[in-house]
Formats: structure tokens, C-alpha cells, sequence
């Protein structure tokens, strides 16, 4: 018995050893990003940065860690640490990283997301860094000046590096079978819509977004139909406009009758799925699934169209459509953050990226690229954003609740209207009030 | 004819309903399987291919190699381990507590572990990372161990409780006058009649840190550090999706599990129900 009672004391202790010498080998050569860094005064001497992805992917991710592997090379006293977050969780991993003061040097951030953290206090004024760099010339001054105009204080918090566009994806061999116009105006996509119907053959001409990210559909053509602004002069916001009301009406009326019924949930996915496997003729999202339609349609199948003009031809887009490299207050290593930034918005690595992920470069001189002549979701995006009639509404991302007014209140509102729980005119009222509301607390705060 | 109809009877009360369940069950698994092993072209291709025209490893190769699976598997296997060693020692001893002594407070102090499942996880992550933070923990599964320890200790200890009370206590006195001593009688007697739910307990916490996304994510500043379901979400871009890998990748995370359950389906279904041969 007591060789027994030793034996066992002996693997008890034996077991919390190994587990204590395994777990003190994970913690071998590790750096969180919680641990002091070196100060970056001196450009010699060797500093690391962090950079966090907000929207990691299997297509994103090697086309990030390119451009910090040609970074390094340029600047050999600089280690960037990639890190990659899934899209759906990056704002909340972003909250949690402000809120806890833990905060990467670098990251890619939404446009959206700007004004909120700055009024955080999270990141640093470009201002000066830019102004002082070659890039003030080249980046898009539409861009530049919307990401001030947003912020509360009027500063430079993010340089964006990739622009996008909402535009229709159409099935050009339907089209022509069908000999259905291509459509340039409301009328002719609604037309566009019924006759390219066949729901004996499986074939819808349109597919809503009904689930998740809706809202941002729903506004954007709302706004594209109306082409007003999002506030009146006076202020009172023009979302419950007649215009929206007999819109909305029209356009969610379509569901089930032409377009499928699946569609009441449907995300990005199943959207862009029901397009990429020949369900749909039409469907709107923006530039950037380009890729996705390559990887399972044939080449001349299908291009994009602008949104459709309003009623006096113009085209209209919404503002602050774009990702920007923005740097952290929190950084031990300004200088260095800056580097980082300026690189990715250099012409190579903006070219790099925007042609490979299909999106819109900022960097004037990336537009003489070949394949920026060659791309022709590309060309329809600049002939909208050149237009000098084009309309850009502003959203009021500076509205701390406005993602979530989006996200709580439309998305489901959306749901409700197409299931008929609904009339249209109830839910634009409702969500007219979320955003007054919120808006008068922040001019409240602000004393606006 | 008794047979004959016995036999029907079998069929429509024990086989249908199973094949029917297991049909449901399977599906997922089939599917994702077969998504795993067609070529990217292959994935969403109408009219749909039950079977892969051209099966391939390529998925497999790519999520292990290019997008770090082996990495974030490796990750895992730690923080599963770990935690399931130490969620069993604490929530077995503290199980025994519960079900053989009396001490006052006992009521509240079983309804304050009740409590603690009802908070919510996301309002813990902001206090948990400053918390991290401050002990320089953050990114180092040592993190992850003890925040998920915490989690499912007051759940497993009740769980112990329970399955405890199953072992009749003369056992243990038998054992003693027979000159056991206390930890004698636990090691010789209870514990051997405990395994299936220590097992149950053990599979249940394993699991539970597998699956775990929310504060594997929030708790990790460095790609090398993310877990099995961390790795997994960043396969899901905004505009881009890459289904072979990501069915790859599930099926890569579903092998443990299902070796697990192998493994332990005798113990767990004795020790779900509960029911210890004395």
C-alpha cells in the first residue's frame, strides 16, 4: 500500500512537471503585442511593427504578406508582424484592442470605422505625414478630403488604399439571347428584371439581399433612385423620402415574383453564389467580386454595369467607399508605422493589390497600368467616379450607431417588409428616426 | 407470422427512424467532404457532382501547408489538452466535495456556480483582455487554458457531482475498514468506477475548447498563435470565399473529434446516463 501511495504521488508530480516543461515551451520566443517594443528614434536600429488585416482570406492574406515581404526588403531595420482577422469579427476585435489600449501599429480599417475611432482617441493624425510625402499628389483628393470631412476634428486618420464601387453583374449571354437592353436607367432594370425572368428554367433576373449587409444595398439604391442627399438643408434626413417610399415599394415587391424566394436570408454568399451558378441574371454587389465570377464563369459571359442614372441622368455613389492603412496612437514607432502606410499606398503595392483583389486603385499613377486598361470592372468604376456629374452622398458614418442602426434596424426591417409583417413607408419611418436620433444626441455632444 | 411481423416491427421503430436520423446527420459530413476533395472549379459547377469527377488532395495540401493549419492545429491539440487536465483534476476533486460532504453554504455555493453560466462570454472579453494584458499573456495559450478552465469548471463540477453520488458511498467505507486510507479508497475504488464520466466530462470539455471561436480570437494578437476555429473564419473573406479550403480545413478539424468519440463512446454513453454497475 505504501509503494502504492508513492507510485501515485510520484506520476502526480511527474504529470505537473512534463505539463509545466510543455507549457513553458509554448511560451518559447514569444513576443505578444503587449510587450514593450523598442523606441524607434534611430532608423537603424531594428523596430517591429504589428499590422492587423481586417478582412483576411485565403486570396488576401499572400497578396498582404507580399507586400510586407517587399517591405522588408526596402527597409531592412523594419519587421512587420502580419496579423489576419476574419472580417466578421474585425470590429469587435478593433473594440476590444482600443478598449484594452492594445492596439496594433498599423491596421487596415473601414472607412466606417474611422470617425468612431478617432473620436476614441485610437489613432494618429496624418495630417503632417502626409502633407510632407510624395503620395499628397497621388492619392485620389475626393478620397482624402471625405476621410477629413468625416472626422469629427477635421483630420487626416486614414489613407485609403483601395476604393470600391457598387455596381450590377449581369449575364451579357442572357442578355443578348434574350435581346434584353442592357439597363441604364431604373425603368429599364425594372423591365430588365421581368423579362429576364424564366422560372420555369430555374432563371430569376434579380436577386435581393435580404440577410445580413442588405441595408447597404438598400441605401445605396435608394440613394442611387432619388439621387439626394442623405440630410435636407435643414438637417432632417431624407431616408423616409416619397422617393425612398415609392422605391422601396416597388423594389422589394419583386421578391418571389421575380427573384427567388431563398432570398429573404440571403448574405454576400448566397448571393454572389446564385449569380456564379447561373440561378440569377443580375445582381448587385460592387467591383470586388471580380474574382469570385472569374473562378466559375467564362470570360465574356459576364461584366458589370453602373448602377442604373436617375431620372436626370446622373450617376450617383456613396462616399467613403474605400480601406485605409491607418496608424495607431498607441505606436512606439510612428516613423516607422508611417513607412509602412506610405509603401502600401506606393504605386507597386497598390498596383499589386487592387488588380489582384479587383478592387479601385487611389493612386493616380497605378491607372496607367496595363491591366487597369484591361479590366473592364475597373473602367466602369472610373467612368463613374470621373464623371464630374457623378453624385456622392455622405452617410453619416460619424454616427456612433451607425452601423448598428444598419445592422439592428434595417437588415431585419428588410426582412420584414419582404415577408409583408411591413409596409415600406413604416419601415423607412423607423429607420429615418434611428438615424435623427442619433444624430441629434451627437450634435448634442458635440454642441454642432 | 410473430416473427415476420416482429421483424416489421424492428424496421419501422428501430431502423427506419435511425437510417432516417442518420441520413440528417450524415449529410453535412458527406457534403463537406466532397467539397473538400473537388478541384476549386469543381465547387459550385451546376448540375451538382455527388461524387468528385476529379478528386483531389489539392484542398488538403493547401489549407495544411499554405494557409497553416499544421500550425493552428498544433495550437489547439495545447489549449485542448491542457485544459481538459486541468478541468478534470479540479472539477473531479471539487465534484467529490460537493457530493460527500456537507458544509454550510452548500445550496448557494452550487447556485453561484449555476450563476456563473449565465453570463454571458462576450461581456467577459474586454475585462479578460486587460486582464491578459496586464500578466503578458496575451497571444500565449496559457490564456486561452485558464479563461476556458474557468469557464467550464463550474459546469464540469456539478457534472462530477453528479456522476459521484452514483458511486455508492459503502463502497468506499468497505474499502477503508479493509484499511484504505481516504486517497486509497479514491484511487482504488471511486476512480475506476468514475471513468466513464470522467471521460464524459473530459470529451465534453474537449470539445467545448475546439470549437471555441470568440475568445480564441479576441485573446490572440498573432496569426501563429490562432486556434483550429480562428484559422478556419479567416478562410471566409468579405468578397471571396475559398470553399475547397475551408471544407478542407473542417474536415481536418473534425478528425480529433471523431477519433475522440471512437475512442470514449462506450464510456460516454454509460456516463451520460449516469448509470454505474456497483
Amino acid at each position: 500500500m505504501f509503494m502504492n501511495k508513492r507510485k501515485w504521488s510520484n506520476s502526480i508530480l511527474a504529470l505537473s512537471m512534463a505539463s509545466g516543461l510543455l507549457l513553458a515551451g509554448c511560451s518559447g520566443g514569444d513576443e505578444t503585442s503587449s510587450t514593450p517594443k523598442e523606441s524607434g528614434g534611430n532608423s537603424d536600429e531594428p523596430v517591429k511593427i504589428t499590422f492587423w488585416d481586417e478582412n483576411a482570406s485565403p486570396e488576401r492574406t499572400p497578396l498582404w504578406e507580399e507586400v510586407i515581404k517587399q517591405f522588408e526588403e526596402a527597409n531592412p531595420s523594419i519587421d512587420v508582424e502580419y496579423v489576419g482577422i476574419p472580417n466578421k469579427s474585425a470590429k469587435s476585435k478593433y473594440d476590444a484592442a482600443i478598449a484594452a489600449n492594445d492596439t496594433p501599429d498599423v491596421g487596415s480599417v473601414q472607412t466606417t470605422w474611422l470617425p468612431e475611432f478617432a473620436i476614441r482617441d485610437a489613432l494618429l493624425p496624418l495630417d503632417d505625414y502626409f502633407e510632407g510625402s510624395e503620395l499628397k499628389d497621388k492619392i485620389n483628393s475626393s478620397a482624402i478630403d471625405f476621410n477629413k470631412k468625416i472626422a469629427q476634428d477635421s483630420k487626416l486618420y486614414g489613407i485609403p488604399y483601395a476604393q470600391n464601387l457598387d455596381t450590377i453583374w449581369i449575364r451579357t449571354d442572357w442578355f443578348e439571347e434574350a435581346g434584353v437592353k442592357e439597363p441604364e436607367t431604373f425603368d429599364e432594370f425594372f423591365t430588365a428584371i421581368e423579362k429576364m425572368t424564366d422560372k420555369e428554367n430555374g432563371r430569376y433576373g434579380y436577386t435581393i439581399r435580404g440577410g445580413a449587409g442588405g441595408s447597404f444595398q438598400l441605401q445605396r439604391l435608394m440613394f442611387a433612385y432619388s439621387g439626394l442627399d442623405y440630410f435636407d438643408e435643414d438637417g432632417k434626413v431624407n431616408i423616409n423620402d416619397p422617393k425612398h417610399v415609392e422605391f422601396v415599394e416597388k423594389y422589394l415587391s419583386y421578391y418571389e415574383k421575380f427573384t427567388p424566394k431563398s432570398d429573404i436570408t440571403n448574405g454576400y454568399k448566397e448571393m454572389i453564389a446564385g449569380f456564379d451558378t447561373g440561378v440569377v441574371a443580375m445582381v448587385h454587389h460592387n467591383v470586388g467580386s471580380y474574382g469570385e465570377h472569374k473562378k466559375s464563369l467564362e470570360e465574356g459571359t459576364f461584366k458589370t454595369i453602373p448602377l442604373p442614372k436617375t431620372e436626370d441622368g446622373k450617376f450617383v455613389a456613396e462616399g467613403g467607399n474605400a480601406v485605409n492603412v491607418a496608424v495607431f496612437k498607441n505606436t512606439e514607432n510612428p516613423d516607422a508605422a508611417w513607412k509602412f502606410v506610405e509603401f502600401v499606398n506606393s504605386v507597386e503595392s497598390q498596383s499589386l493589390w487592387n488588380e489582384s483583389t479587383g478592387q479601385i486603385p487611389t493612386n493616380a499613377d497605378v491607372l496607367d497600368d496595363e491591366w487597369v486598361q484591361n479590366a473592364q470592372h475597373i473602367k466602369v468604376a472610373f467612368e463613374v467616379y470621373e464623371n464630374p456629374d457623378t453624385k456622392l452622398y455622405e452617410p453619416p458614418f460619424y454616427l456612433p450607431d451607425y452601423r448598428s442602426i444598419l445592422d439592428n434596424i434595417v437588415d431585419p426591417g428588410i426582412q420584414q417588409v419582404m415577408s409583408g409583417e411591413k409596409t415600406a413607408k413604416e419601415f423607412l419611418d423607423e429607420w429615418a428616426k434611428a438615424i435623427e436620433d442619433s444624430k441629434t444626441k451627437y450634435d448634442e455632444t458635440f454642441n454642432k | 407470422m410473430l416473427s415476420a411481423n416482429k421483424k416489421l416491427d424492428k424496421l419501422l421503430t428501430l431502423y427506419l427512424p435511425l437510417a432516417l436520423m442518420l441520413s440528417f446527420t450524415m449529410f453535412p459530413i458527406y457534403w463537406t467532404i466532397n467539397t473538400a476533395l473537388k478541384p476549386e472549379g469543381d465547387i459550385i459547377k451546376r448540375p451538382l457532382q455527388y461524387v468528385p469527377a476529379n478528386p483531389t488532395v489539392e484542398n488538403f495540401v493547401y489549407a495544411w501547408t499554405n494557409i497553416g493549419f499544421a500550425t493552428f492545429f498544433k495550437n489547439s491539440l495545447i489549449v485542448g489538452f491542457f485544459t481538459v487536465i486541468i478541468v478534470l483534476i479540479c472539477s473531479t476533486l471539487s465534484g467529490y466535495a460537493l457530493s460527500r460532504y456537507q458544509f454550510k453554504g452548500k445550496r448557494s455555493f452550487m447556485l453561484m456556480l449555476l450563476c456563473t453560466q449565465f453570463i454571458p462570454r462576450a461581456m467577459m472579453i474586454i475585462p479578460l483582455f486587460i486582464i491578459f494584458k496586464n500578466l503578458g499573456l496575451i497571444s500565449h495559450p496559457l490564456s486561452l487554458i485558464i479563461t476556458y478552465t474557468a469557464v467550464e469548471i463550474p459546469f464540469t463540477t456539478i457534472l462530477m457531482a453528479g456522476f459521484i453520488s452514483n458511486v455508492p458511498k459503502e463502497l468506499e467505507e468497505a474499502a477503508m475498514i479493509d484499511g484504505c486510507s481516504k486517497m486509497q479508497s479514491l484511487r482504488h475504488v471511486v476512480f475506476p468506477l468514475l471513468l466513464p464520466g470522467i471521460v464524459a466530462t473530459g470529451v465534453f470539455t474537449f470539445i467545448y475548447t475546439w470549437n471555441e471561436f470568440l475568445l480564441a480570437l479576441m485573446l490572440t494578437n498573432q496569426q501563429s498563435k490562432f486556434t483550429l476555429p480562428v484559422g478556419l473564419s479567416s478562410m471566409m473573406g468579405e468578397f471571396n470565399v475559398n470553399y475547397g479550403a475551408l471544407a478542407a480545413g473542417s474536415v481536418i478539424a473534425l478528425i480529433p473529434a471523431v477519433i475522440l468519440f471512437a475512442y470514449a463512446q462506450k464510456h460516454l454513453v454509460n456516463g451520460m446516463g449516469g448509470a454505474v454497475k456497483g
